[in-house]
């Protein structure tokens, strides 16, 4: 009897475990929260998934945030977090969305567009480079921010194939490539998670009819990639006045043009797939730096995140301003901080978070 | 002859363009005594850079005259009064556009060639700084330079005090300097790119809009 009770007890335990495991993993698909706090400036919260339903409860979905102008105008992409370790980026992102106000036309952000790789960082560039950072705030409260990676979780996608056939140019990468989303752009709709999360961004800009779209990224000190503006052709005009513009504010940017063979880059499929011009923005960082023992990601004297903001947030104004000063009023794109953007050189960044 | 007459109009023309930090551009300018450049211009793209752009950019905001073509047909010469070479190698460009460096300085040349044959004047430009220096831009330097009529490069003047970062310094190592002396060139040095303007216009004859 006893035996035949704890059989019974047991049975039960099993069934209890069968039903709470995919619901354990139901909770750790949902997409990964960041300490992002909407400020004035922002007119409506959506999700990327409202761009793209199969992308719901999935760890590639991501917050979307809208500034919409009192005056009309063009509409404007901001896109952090493509890589997640490329901290300035998502940086930029968070302070436009806490800090900015939309004058006209539409600001659309999305500080982290590969939140799956936000989750944790495998180390791809330097072992050393942390997990997490702080910055303090104004009133004395430390905020900690998420470093992540530069690829998809391979909890989230795998097995990585032993070569990415990008789609649809059939180029080949290294099989974990298959993770990078900036080398998986336009996307499938289905195909991988990282696929899925390109072909939303896509599926965003075509509905949203955006005419502007800057991706902001980071890279070593050492690079030759360290302070450039990639423009896709089309947008390579803007570029060059844009870069003439902030050599004279004491930002000296090379600029590059996106090539023909840039295959799964934003700046090349964005260009080429849809009206918007596109361009991508790549500052140093310290924690991407091979040799670095103990990189300080936030502080460093080389390249302290606060410069490195202001770099990024400062090309896209260059850009938007001659954006309206070549392509007209019509499709004008401005907002604004209640503080001079050069403020934040040598600054202590976290004081001008909320 | 006319190469000659241009080269003492240009070497009585000195051109230093300063700017400072924060200041308006300055720039000291000897009064043009002959005529000055002649427009049309041709501005294209040796290397394939994007510095042709912000060349491009330069001639708008001077107000020039100009056609902008990256790597155009020698036809495209026709009717022109003045070739502006932008040099500068991308790699990435010259894959693009399906030549190599070789192929690349030998196009130019020809550009070059059949603008002598319009009795056009050149101008080689170098604009993006010390960080578009390297073996294969300095190829297209060294071979396409000593055949302009005018060099414009960003970078130090030998005889004054470079105060802009060393990535910006395309002269660092007096490249441009020893070029304009051995070919007896005229030589404009600029501190921003952006500077390129006030030398056009005074290049140009070009009259202030403000």
């Amino acid at each position: 009897m006893a035996l035949r009770r704890t059989h019974h007890l047991a049975l039960l335990i099993l069934a209890l475990v069968l039903i709470a495991i995919p619901a354990i993993q139901n909770l750790a698909d949902v997409p990964l929260s960041h300490d992002i706090r909407p400020g004035y400036g922002v007119t409506d919260v959506r999700w990327l998934s409202d761009y793209f339903p199969p992308l719901r409860d999935t760890p590639g979905d991501t917050p979307v945030y809208i500034l919409e102008g009192e005056q009309p105008g063009g509409v404007f992409l901001l896109l952090g977090g493509t890589h997640a370790n490329e901290i300035a980026g998502i940086m930029a992102a968070t302070l436009v969305v806490e800090r900015a106000v939309a004058s006209q036309g539409t600001v659309i952000v999305i500080p982290h567009a590969n939140n799956s790789a936000a989750k944790h960082n495998s180390g791809t560039y330097n072992a050393n480079s942390p997990q997490w950072f702080e910055l303090t705030s104004a009133s004395g409260e430390v905020r900690s921010f998420r470093y992540g990676d530069r690829r998809t979780q391979p909890e989230d996608q795998q097995p990585d194939p032993s070569v990415f056939v990008h789609f649809p140019s059939g180029i080949e990468f290294a099989g974990d490539e298959a993770r990078n989303l900036n080398r998986n752009h336009p996307g499938k709709a289905d195909g991988t998670l990282t696929q899925q999360i390109s072909y939303a961004l896509f599926q965003l800009v075509e509905s949203e009819n955006v005419n502007v779209l800057v991706d902001m990224h980071e890279s070593s000190l050492s690079s030759s990639l360290a302070h450039t503006l990639v423009c896709h052709p089309r947008a390579l005009e803007v570029g060059a006045f844009a870069i003439l513009d902030l050599e004279i504010g004491g930002i000296s940017l090379k600029q590059e043009a996106s090539r023909q063979e840039y295959y799964g880059l934003s700046h090349r499929e964005f260009g080429d797939r849809t009206s918007a011009l596109a361009f991508l923005i790549e500052s140093p960082n310290p924690g991407q730096e091979a040799g670095e023992l103990a990189p300080d990601v936030v502080s460093d004297p080389r390249a302290p995140l606060s410069d490195r903001v202001h770099l990024q947030l400062a090309t896209v104004q260059a850009i938007l301003s001659n954006h309206r000063l070549l392509e007209g009023e019509r499709f004008s794109i401005a907002f604004s901080f209640p503080f001079d953007l050069d403020e934040l050189i040598g600054a202590d960044l976290g004081a001008f978070f909320r | 002859m006319y190469r000659r007459n241009l080269r003492l109009l240009v070497a009585a023309l000195s051109v230093m363009v300063f700017a400072f930090a924060g200041a308006a551009l300055a720039q000291e300018t000897e009064p043009v005594e002959e005529e000055a450049f002649g427009t049309p211009v041709l501005i294209v793209s040796v290397g394939q850079s994007a510095g042709a752009q912000q060349a491009k950019v330069l001639a708008i905001k001077a107000g020039l005259d100009y056609v902008f073509e990256q790597r155009p047909d020698l036809s495209l010469l026709e009717e022109k009064q003045t070739l502006i070479l932008v040099m500068g190698a991308s790699s990435k460009g010259l894959g693009a556009a399906g030549v190599d460096i070789e192929g690349e300085i030998a196009w130019a040349t020809d550009l070059v060639a059949r603008a002598r044959e319009l009795e056009m004047t050149v101008i080689a430009m170098h604009i993006e700084g010390g960080s578009r220096r390297g073996p294969t831009s300095d190829q297209i330097i060294t071979a396409l330079t000593p055949l302009a009529d005018y060099i414009v490069v960003k970078g130090a003047n030998p005889d004054i005090e470079w105060t802009e970062s060393e990535e910006a310094n395309a002269n660092a190592d007096g490249l441009f300097d020893t070029i304009a002396a051995e070919h007896e060139i005229a030589i404009a040095y600029i501190a921003k790119t952006l500077d390129g303007v006030g030398v056009l216009i005074d290049l140009f004859g070009i009259e202030a809009t403000e």
